[in-house]
């Protein structure tokens, strides 16, 4: 909205108008095929889906077969518990994602601008988690939640997915707060705000684009998730989208091409949350308005 | 105003939840990961107390320091690659007509998961009927390789897709970035008559100076740590050509059962991150944070 | 604008909140309906967890077997509910692993046999199932097969599958290049160069997966060396060193050079090789005998193909010591009852009667060949299935596939040697001592 009328402001001013257009031909043109590299694999996935075996594996990736296998997406939406772990996949990646940009949005708020001793250790503490290979935690977990109670429970996966994505959360903030003016700040406080009203109405609505940023993230991450899910789950009231895939790969044979329906389906409305929350970014900075 | 932002109790009211959510989820497992390391253990039966010889072993064992290698290898590249990223965004973010449309289809390769990822490659690779391979014969390259299948190549056969399939993210944090700069610096320097090239190098560089540096950090550890497309495309193959510390790890634990070892492996994972992250935080380090002016 | 932004933050929390909340409700409400149902039913109510790797997408045969079986038993049986769980092969493995360390394993669940099992057993999680075999199973299964699941001389699961690996040939590309099926390895050796010379890729093989090449060295070594020194080598009391066994590697090694297996063998996937085959490009595949189905009655795989592809058994080798009816193959899974399962005896039960039932069902729905005897004569099944099932009766010996039998650890120095032996990144030598190495601790 904000974005589209600022991207029409005129480009060049300087004398180099002939130069100048050449460059931008050429930037054009890289964009252009740039562009093209990265659409590229949704177009495959697309023509994938719409394969069996034997035209996965032998025809050009670019060639839609002869037949497109539309019950490729039949035999998927039919497949039990499709909707079931379609609404699972949704609120644990909402739930996970709100939580984590919140709460590591008031971690970053409180290293990067409040005074205490141990905010480096406690910033430390963040970094170190985020080193540990997935493999490696999966034991100790298991039996972590199988102590509390919590296996078989929506609830193991909001609070692995919270943990486990906090520091990488923390850190990208961490590089936008350090980069924050403070005079807004610093003049509200001399007004008589409080840290909780300066936190949520003055800060958090400065970092519209960086809490947007994250949060695409942050849905990514937790939407691809499969690892946790498998392992803290069993019961098909609680699985999620990405189980879909498993239900296709067999003990001696995989259907690829189910595989790929399932990954076309699930990717829909990743792609639509992308798209909205991707406009966020553009427009944070208009919510902040700060000028220097 | 140092009153205000001293304050204990919203100190602890902001940062415990986190802190103890971090504590108990992943320093329960960073913490017993550790000491299944000194243990002789299959996962299963009783466990051995052995003190430091799974440590021992593993500086010795010559397997695990190729997978090491093979790791900062790929830390290097995808630290180097931030700059073609980088100048990526910089570009889009400089307002030209366009720019919203191409950075969201940029960043397509991040929503799709690994797995779809990995088989797209796959079938890019493949020896007989790749596109890869089939646009080399088509230029007229007699007997193109196996790409996954050379020990010499399947290295660089494989960063290339990981190195891809980052590029979305870090190109969504820079442009975030970029975009946070006043638009307000960004005119005033145009009206002194500077170039797009000196705005770019010397006002907005220094300006998200700080998120580069999380940007290291986030991609020298997430290469270390890297285990996925390598997993499905190539399970470290072949002869081991292509494994990585987290797929020696998983090899090691959940294949042959040592998970004793398998833990210091992923322990001393930890340390060489904690290690490299604390070099290269004192590489980048400055006296003092820049502000605007 | 600000006041917006905060509100609709605020709110968003506050959904998060009652979702999750609910989600959890929902647990509560569906935990006490099912409880419910099974106290009206009468009898002690009881519910066995299953956990196994058929999926309905793609094991659609073996998964429609599985659900009816649980259907017929909870008929049978209305104070019992089974509750299954399905993963996927690798995911599956690993949350066996990661399950036995809480000692938490399913009641019921599916096991690869010998090596690994073995720390599952030498752990307490299993069960031993002899009284299932002395009792009604007695006499059910193929010979030789419960023998693979057995730990000092208890058996902790029961099998139910059994494959051998022949040869898969494509008949259209033997006779358009003047060939006949090899008995000798010396033929054999003449099939690939000719295949090879006319542009043919002679041999389909996904070496990514290692265990693919580990059958091709297990044949060469059961031919050259002998059924008995092979077994033993495996078992860990006799050498890899054997001249007949670092023979076989050699033979190996010479397959290789002469471009016997498709381009980037060590590459590929299984899978991928597997459509190398089917796609004509390949002209020989070994394989197990799982893949019947794909060269029978899988209608995705055209009829034309499909009445190309025959068998062979593997050849014997001049002056070698094995003979041409001893195979490599064996049992595939079992099932297993585990030790701290609070129902036990429920969960045997249902073992007992899901092997019963399993048999002749899974010939004819999901093309499995059963580990229990089935009386294959009188059924409608393709003349490939009765042929294979003929050798299976004539079989001199079947040895358990290497990456089965061996410990865990053990396994994985063999399968990634024998990558190693096909990409030539060791010599014979070098791979036998190294699996003596690995064999020794």
């Amino acid at each position: 909205m904000t974005g589209n009328v600022e991207l029409q402001t005129s480009v060049n001013s300087g004398g180099w108008r002939l130069l100048g257009r050449i460059g931008y031909s050429i930037m054009y043109i890289v964009l252009i095929i740039v562009a093209i590299f990265q659409l590229f694999p949704l177009v495959w996935l697309m023509f994938f889906s719409l394969k069996n075996n034997q035209e996965v594996f032998n025809l050009p990736p670019l060639s839609l077969p002869m037949h497109p296998r539309w019950e490729n997406y039949s035999k998927v939406w039919n497949a039990g518990n499709i909707d079931v772990y379609f609404l699972n996949s949704l609120w644990i990646t909402v739930v996970a994602t709100v939580l984590t940009v919140v709460l590591g949005s008031l971690v970053t708020y409180a290293i990067t601008r409040m005074k205490w001793k141990g905010s480096s250790f406690v910033l430390g503490l963040f970094m170190v988690a985020m080193m540990i290979p997935v493999h490696s935690t999966l034991i100790p977990l298991f039996s972590f939640f199988n102590k509390v109670g919590l296996t078989d429970h929506p609830l193991s996966l909001v609070l692995s997915y919270v943990a486990f994505n906090m520091p990488i959360t923390i850190m990208i903030l961490l590089g936008f707060y350090y980069a924050l003016p403070r005079e807004v700040e610093e003049a509200a406080i001399i007004d008589g705000c409080s840290v909780n009203r300066m936190f949520f109405r003055i800060v958090l609505p400065m970092t519209g684009s960086v809490v947007a940023t994250t949060a695409i993230i942050n849905m990514i991450y937790n939407w691809n998730e499969f690892i946790f899910v498998n392992t803290f789950i069993s019961s098909d009231s609680y699985k999620t989208l990405t189980v879909g895939v498993q239900n296709f790969v067999g003990q001696y044979t995989t259907d690829w091409g189910a595989i790929g329906a399932t990954l076309m389906i699930s990717i829909l409305p990743i792609l639509i949350m992308f798209l909205f929350l991707s406009d966020r970014i553009v427009e944070g900075i208009a919510a902040g308005s700060v000028k220097g | 105003m140092d009153k205000v932002l001293s304050n204990k109790k919203m100190i602890a009211l902001y940062v415990l939840p986190s802190l103890l959510l971090i504590l108990t989820i992943v320093y329960i497992p960073i913490v017993l990961t550790g000491y299944y390391g000194l243990n002789e253990w299959n996962g299963i039966g009783s466990m051995k107390f052995i003190g430091l010889e799974n440590y021992a072993n593993l500086m010795k064992d010559g397997k695990f320091w190729d997978s090491a290698w093979h790791s900062l290898l790929l830390a290097l590249f995808s630290g180097l690659s931030l700059i073609i990223y980088l100048m990526i965004s910089m570009v889009l973010a400089a307002r030209i007509k366009g720019a919203n449309l191409f950075r969201k289809i940029y960043l397509i390769p991040m929503l799709l998961s690994s797995v779809a990822i990995a088989q797209l490659w796959l079938r890019i690779y493949n020896p007989s009927n790749g596109i890869l391979n089939s646009v080399l014969q088509s230029i007229g390259v007699d007997n193109p390789p196996a790409w996954l299948a050379e020990p010499s190549l399947v290295l660089l056969a494989l960063f290339i897709p990981i190195l891809w399939q980052y590029a979305g993210f870090y190109i969504l944090i820079y442009y975030a970035a970029l975009k946070n700069i006043p638009t307000s610096l960004d005119e005033a320097a145009r009206i002194d008559g500077a170039t797009s090239w000196q705005i770019a190098w010397k006002i907005k560089f220094p300006l998200i100076m700080e998120t580069v540096k999380v940007t290291i950090v986030l991609a020298v550890v997430g290469s270390l740590k890297y285990f996925d497309l390598i997993f499905v495309m190539t399970d470290g193959g072949p002869n081991g050509s292509s494994e990585v510390m987290a797929s020696y790890m998983y090899h090691t634990a959940f294949r042959a059962y040592d998970f004793g070892y398998g833990s210091a492996t992923a322990f001393f994972l930890l340390v060489i991150c904690l290690v490299v992250t604390w070099v290269i935080r004192w590489l980048t380090r400055s006296k003092d944070t820049i502000q605007y002016s | 604008m600000k006041k917006k932004a905060w509100s609709v933050l605020l709110l968003t929390i506050c959904m998060a909140v009652i979702v999750s909340a609910c989600g959890g409700g929902g647990k509560n409400n569906q935990a006490n309906g099912s409880e419910g149902n099974d106290t009206a039913s009468g009898g002690e109510k009881v519910t066995v967890k299953l956990m196994h790797l058929w999926p309905e997408g793609v094991s659609a045969g073996q998964n429609k077997i599985v659900n009816q079986i649980i259907k017929e038993y909870q008929d049978e049986n209305p104070n019992v509910t089974i509750k299954q769980e399905v993963l996927d092969n690798e995911q599956y493995k690993n949350k066996l692993k990661v399950l036995s360390a809480s000692n938490e394993l399913p009641d019921v669940g599916v096991t690869w046999a010998a090596g690994f099992m073995q720390p599952y057993v030498e752990g307490n999680l299993f069960t031993p199932l002899d009284d299932l075999l002395n009792g009604e199973l007695k006499d059910k299964f193929v010979a030789g097969t419960t023998e693979a699941y057995a730990v000092n001389g208890k058996t902790y699961a029961l099998p139910i599958e059994f494959n051998i690996a022949p040869i898969y040939y494509n008949k259209d590309l033997f006779e358009k290049n003047g060939l006949s099926v090899p008995t000798t390895y010396e033929e054999f050796k003449n099939v690939v160069t000719t295949l090879s010379a006319k542009g043919i890729a002679p041999i389909a093989l996904g070496n990514k997966d290692r265990w693919t090449g580990s059958l091709w060295y297990m044949y060469l070594a059961d031919r050259i060396a002998g059924q008995k020194t092979l077994a033993d080598t495996i078992s860990g009391s006799a050498s890899f060193t054997d001249p007949g066994l670092v023979q076989a590697a050699q033979e190996v090694q010479w397959l290789v050079d002469n471009n016997a297996f498709i381009k980037g063998f060590n590459g590929q996937s299984n899978e991928e090789a597997k459509s190398e085959f089917l796609n004509e490009k390949a002209a020989m595949y070994l394989m197990g005998s799982w893949d019947i189905p794909n060269f029978t009655t899988n209608e995705e795989i055209p009829k034309e193909f499909r009445d190309k592809v025959g068998f062979f058994k593997f050849p014997t080798v001049d002056g070698g010591k094995g003979d041409i009816n001893s195979w490599v193959g064996g049992p595939g899974v079992g099932l297993f009852v585990a030790e701290n399962s609070k129902v036990k005896d429920e969960a045997k039960k249902f073992v007992e009667y899901f092997v019963t039932k399993w048999g002749e069902q899974s010939v004819t729905d999901a093309g499995v060949i059963p580990a229990t005897k089935v009386d294959a004569e009188n059924m409608d099944l393709p003349q490939l299935y009765k042929d294979l099932f003929a050798e299976m009766n004539q079989a001199s010996s079947v040895t358990l596939f290497a990456d089965v039998q061996m410990p865990a650890k053990a396994a994985e120095t063999h399968l990634n040697m024998i990558q190693a032996l096909f990409g030539k990144a060791v010599t014979p030598q070098e791979f036998a001592a190294e699996h003596d190495k690995a064999l020794a601790k």
